[in-house]
């Protein structure tokens, strides 16, 4: 038994050391043979059973989403459920076994590759993904008639037990949820993906895109999965499992003492109320939200609506989504971010490739340049104003032009929901992304004409050092500590004082523990992160007084060079 | 009885869209079908409704047989003309 490392992408924190438990794929599973005449009533009362335990189990897990109110899943389940009872999925199985006298497996299975085939001649990219309902319909069929329902009942939740899948589906997600897994690990998956979703809100490590780990992973073998960096150790040696236990341990003592904080009001030694809010990507990540205590939404990215799909998804759509996360929300801030993507995501828009994308037509250049499709988010947005705090974010902004010309067509989407007689909140906030160093560097004309002014650090990085992070050969030049874009940073923070309008930063600086006390002496009182990071922020800011912070950071301001910020900024951490 | 409509909802027959359509012809006793080029399913099924694959501005025929057909066309394609109730 040898050791060996497989890495993916890391989608949830944390350690867990178990064993494997592989989740089959019932349709590897499947054996052909013929059966005898006599065995032909049996064998389609044996499909029509599995097919209605299928149902009642779907029932059951439908009725459950509507008392966890995380509706997010259960348009899914009633595409299941519609799927199941059409007289052309479930009947023509039946005619097959009889026909041909395939087993009931093998029936089944042949009728899928039919309903996939056809699909699969379908031009429109979103009805052409339905087949992977059908598929995963199909599958639950079989896992009853293979004699596995639930797998999940075998597992034993006193030792680790890893999950590893080929991609978990939404239905088997809720089941999932309650069961004790100490880890997810997939070959399919990306930050968004329901795996993902789901491991957040458990709190539990997750490892996706792993491509094949169903195969070099044998059931019961002892695996580490390390959440933080994204690797997936199968048989540790005997110093690797020492090594991670410690980690883990380390992890576990922190996490602890992280979660005794969770219901301390958020203020400063010296009485400072600190707001600390989430950045969520899909409606799922809300349970996270909630868990960790955010005070609000301070990002909410739309691109996950427009993102892998053909048509662009209606006001309706987009309300609905906006309203749910609004509602759940209550009366806490909800900042929604208007589309944030190149054109190179839509399919309506021109899509010359532009040789810089980073400074092409995208974020509001792009909204501004489709007043069509940016209406019909505006009115969406607006509409879900009236059921929580909602705030409008707009991305990118790099004039002041740009920046009246979207306040004309909010304005201009106000006037059309009067005229149809339908109810927004009229006061509305809206707020601009500082990610622009040109913006930043003006700050102040930029706050006298907006309500909140929101820094985005990744960006604001990458344009200020003309940086692409993503290239693996400048990525090491990428430096938050910058000595420019602390200033950068600094200007938009006094600006948005001058003014008495609220500053926030939604970058990657907001939710890293270390730079909690800079920031905080530089007079940030607004802080946006990914929901997994709030504790270890938070546990910064009740140790903090901003008074004495003020010179530090003050000093640090003055610095040159990054290494002795670096320096610096270790001090006032300890 | 037949009758000739056009698609006008944004995303056309897609699976919510399917769905309701699927659910409202069943509550009809009649025969119904959708006729798109040469391709005739059967509107009580959900799978053969969005293997039609009928996008935005596509005409198709609407086909009822019973005894409440004139009922099944009239409230189908109100359907249609509602944006299957998703707004524009």
């Amino acid at each position: 038994m040898s050791t060996f490392n497989i890495h993916g992408v890391a989608v949830s924190n944390g350690i867990a050391i178990g064993k494997a438990h592989l989740i089959s794929n019932a349709l590897l599973e499947v054996v052909h043979y013929q059966i005898e005449i006599n065995e032909v009533t049996n064998e389609i009362k044996r499909l029509s059973g599995a097919m209605n335990e299928v149902k009642k189990d779907l029932l059951k897990i439908k009725k459950q989403l509507l008392k966890d109110s995380s509706d997010e899943f259960s348009a899914f389940i009633d595409t299941h459920l519609m799927i199941l009872t059409d007289k052309n999925f479930s009947e023509k199985p039946k005619k097959i076994v009889s026909k041909d006298r395939c087993n009931a497996e093998w029936a089944l299975k042949k009728q899928m590759d039919f309903f996939v085939r056809k699909f699969e001649q379908i031009e429109d990219e979103y009805i052409k993904e339905r087949k992977n309902d059908v598929i995963q319909v199909v599958e639950r069929i079989l896992k009853v008639l293979l004699g596995h329902p639930n797998q999940t009942n075998q597992v034993n939740s006193e030792s680790s037990t890893i999950l590893v899948a080929h991609d978990i589906s939404p239905a088997d997600a809720l089941q999932f949820k309650n069961h004790q897994y100490a880890a997810f690990i997939t070959d399919m998956g990306g930050s968004t993906s329901h795996t993902a979703i789901l491991a957040r809100s458990l709190n539990i490590p997750s490892i996706v895109a792993l491509q094949n780990a169903r195969e070099l992973i044998k059931n019961n073998e002892k695996i580490i999965v390390d959440g933080n960096q994204g690797i997936v150790i199968i048989n540790p040696s005997k110093d690797i499992l020492e090594e991670y236990l410690v980690r883990q341990n380390l992890w576990g003592i922190e996490q602890k003492k992280l979660s005794k904080i969770k219901n301390i009001e958020c203020k400063t030694l010296n009485n400072k109320n600190i707001e600390l809010l989430a950045n969520i990507e899909v409606p799922g990540d809300i349970l996270s939200v909630k868990e960790n205590r955010a005070s609000g939404i301070g990002l909410f990215r739309t691109e996950f609506l427009f993102m892998n799909r053909k048509e662009l998804p209606n006001e309706e759509e987009q309300f609905e989504i906006y309203k749910s996360v609004a509602k759940s929300m209550r009366n806490k801030t909800v900042v929604i971010r208007t589309l944030d993507s190149g054109a190179d995501k839509l399919t309506s828009a021109d899509t010359t490739i532009s040789s810089n994308p980073a400074l092409g037509l995208r974020a509001i250049r792009l909204c501004l340049s489709e007043p069509q499709l940016f209406n019909i988010q505006l009115r969406a947005i607006l509409r879900a104003s009236r059921f929580g705090m909602v705030k409008i974010l707009i991305p990118m902004l790099s004039s002041l032009s740009e920046l009246r010309q979207t306040k004309l067509l909010i304005q201009r989407a106000k006037k059309s929901l009067s005229n149809d007689k339908i109810l927004y909140d009229n006061n509305i906030k809206i707020g601009g992304m500082i990610e622009v160093p040109a913006v930043a560097i003006n700050a102040e004309a930029f706050a006298q004409e907006l309500d909140f002014l929101s820094i985005g650090t990744n960006d604001l990085i990458q344009y200020t050092l003309a940086i692409d992070r993503t290239d693996d050969r400048v990525s090491h030049l990428y430096n938050s500590l910058h000595p420019a874009i602390l200033k950068l940073i600094n200007t938009t923070i006094k600006a948005g004082k001058k003014y008495n309008k609220e500053v926030s930063i939604c970058g990657e600086m907001a939710g890293d523990s270390k730079l909690t006390k800079l920031l905080l002496g530089m007079g940030l009182r607004h802080f946006s992160m990914h929901p997994s990071r709030i504790l270890s922020v938070k546990k910064q800011v009740l140790n903090s007084n901003t008074q004495k912070l003020e010179s530090a950071s003050a000093k640090i301001l003055k610095t040159k060079e990054s290494e002795n910020i670096e320096t610096l900024i270790q001090k006032i951490n300890q | 009885m037949m009758k000739k409509i056009k698609i006008i909802n944004e995303l056309g027959l897609h699976a919510r869209a399917s769905s309701k359509l699927t659910k409202l012809a069943c509550t009809f006793t009649s025969d119904i079908s959708l006729i798109k080029d040469q391709n005739k399913v059967n509107a009580k099924s959900m799978m053969e409704v969005l293997m039609l694959a009928a996008g935005k501005n596509t005409i198709i025929l609407l086909e009822a047989n019973g005894p409440d057909e004139k009922e099944a066309i009239l409230g189908i394609e109100k359907l249609f003309i509602d944006y299957f109730g998703e707004g524009e």
